[in-house]
């Protein structure tokens, strides 16, 4: 089952043979040597949450979504603005970003990496051409120095 | 090098003033287990590691964290504006506030100041990775504390994304330590030191 980044809709991977499910991870075999803290590995190719909702959970990942007790609430609803749509595009590369450090040979996730930031380059045109520039080297149609201009993303709420 | 974007990973919105909280969540951003001391850690430890995994790994998520100082900055900024005197003594703000006004200043909510003793670079791959995932744990606990006194769901919805990033980079971490592993000596993890010895 491929991910499609246009419909934004969350993955299930091909069943593999040794698979450890979406919240565990592999270990060395049966035996691992002392004296050394393993932690399990992620699986490639893991089960993914869509952008919007990785960027609620805080995590693309549904095995690693491990809440805190006093705040198991009903997930927070962020508004469709520019901004966050940019937002939690750029959280999955970032998310992603990270996994492939410690996944480098996993193709998938290499080519939606690439998707992503294709996606992405759209995303800030349209970001830049409504709220200005992300980087003090972004050109937009703004006569002056629009990099100064008000707000900055402490400012409540930023443009989100 | 480093670059800015201008914008927050998360959005930060908070609707209520609360200048009580923001002295609780100061320690985010110069406590002893907080931002500062996370990005300065991983951003310090990468020079030393072998492996261009480890570099890469402490490198981003050293970013990261400053971009989660950001967030915190923000979030403690939002809870302080506008403040009359009275919210200043109702909410227990004053040693924060006769310092430092209503700026944000990297000090724990006991009000020490932020302390390199808190981090440590010790210039060993399995010393170090250790010391990342014991951080990312504490900070993880700090952040639930945070939620176990926080009643304001705009604070709490930006800490409980902070929360979930600590949970995955200890994740990633110790993935950084597997992977060391398998290019250390099969037999004997601490026979060299692969930051050191040639």
């Amino acid at each position: 089952m491929e991910n499609n980044p246009e419909t934004n809709k969350p993955s299930a991977p091909p069943a593999a043979p040794n698979g450890c499910g979406a919240g565990q991870g592999s270990l060395p075999g049966r035996c691992g040597a002392l004296a050394f803290p393993f932690v399990a590995m992620q699986e490639n190719n893991p089960v993914r949450f869509s952008r919007m909702e990785a960027l609620q959970t805080g995590t693309l990942f549904p095995g690693l979504d491990l809440p805190f007790k006093a705040a198991i609430q009903a997930k927070t609803q962020l508004k469709n603005t520019a901004l966050v749509e940019l937002m939690a595009l750029d959280f999955a590369i970032d998310e992603l970003g990270l996994y492939l450090v410690t996944h480098s040979q996993d193709q998938e996730a290499l080519q939606l990496y690439w998707s992503y930031i294709k996606l992405a380059q759209e995303g800030r045109q349209k970001y830049q051409e409504l709220y200005g520039p992300l980087l003090q080297t972004d050109l937009t149609p703004e006569d002056g120095y629009a990099w100064l201009k008000d707000p900055w993303p402490w400012d409540e709420g930023g443009n989100a | 090098m480093f670059v800015y974007e201008k914008k927050l990973q998360y959005p930060v919105k908070i609707k209520n003033i609360n200048p009580k909280l923001a002295s609780i969540i100061i320690s985010q951003y110069g406590g002893p287990d907080g931002e500062l001391g996370a990005s300065l850690r991983y951003l310090s430890q990468r020079y030393s590691m072998p492996y261009p995994e480890l570099k890469a790994l402490l490198t981003d998520i050293g970013t990261e964290e400053l971009g989660h100082l950001e967030m915190i900055g923000t979030i403690v900024h939002q809870l302080t504006r506008n403040l009359n005197e009275d919210q200043i003594r109702a909410g227990g703000f004053e040693p924060y506030f006769v310092d430092h006004t209503t700026g944000v200043y990297p000090t724990a909510a006991s009000g020490s100041p932020w302390n390199a003793a808190g981090m440590a670079v010790k210039g060993d791959l399995i010393a170090d990775l250790t010391e990342d995932l014991a951080a990312e744990q504490k900070a993880r606990v700090t952040y639930d504390n945070i939620l176990r006194l926080s009643d304001d769901p705009d604070v709490n919805d930006a800490i409980k994304f902070l929360r979930a990033r600590e949970i995955v980079h200890f994740q990633r971490f110790g993935e950084g330590l597997r992977l060391a592993k398998d290019r250390m000596n099969e037999k004997n993890v601490y026979l060299v030191n692969p930051s050191f010895d040639q």
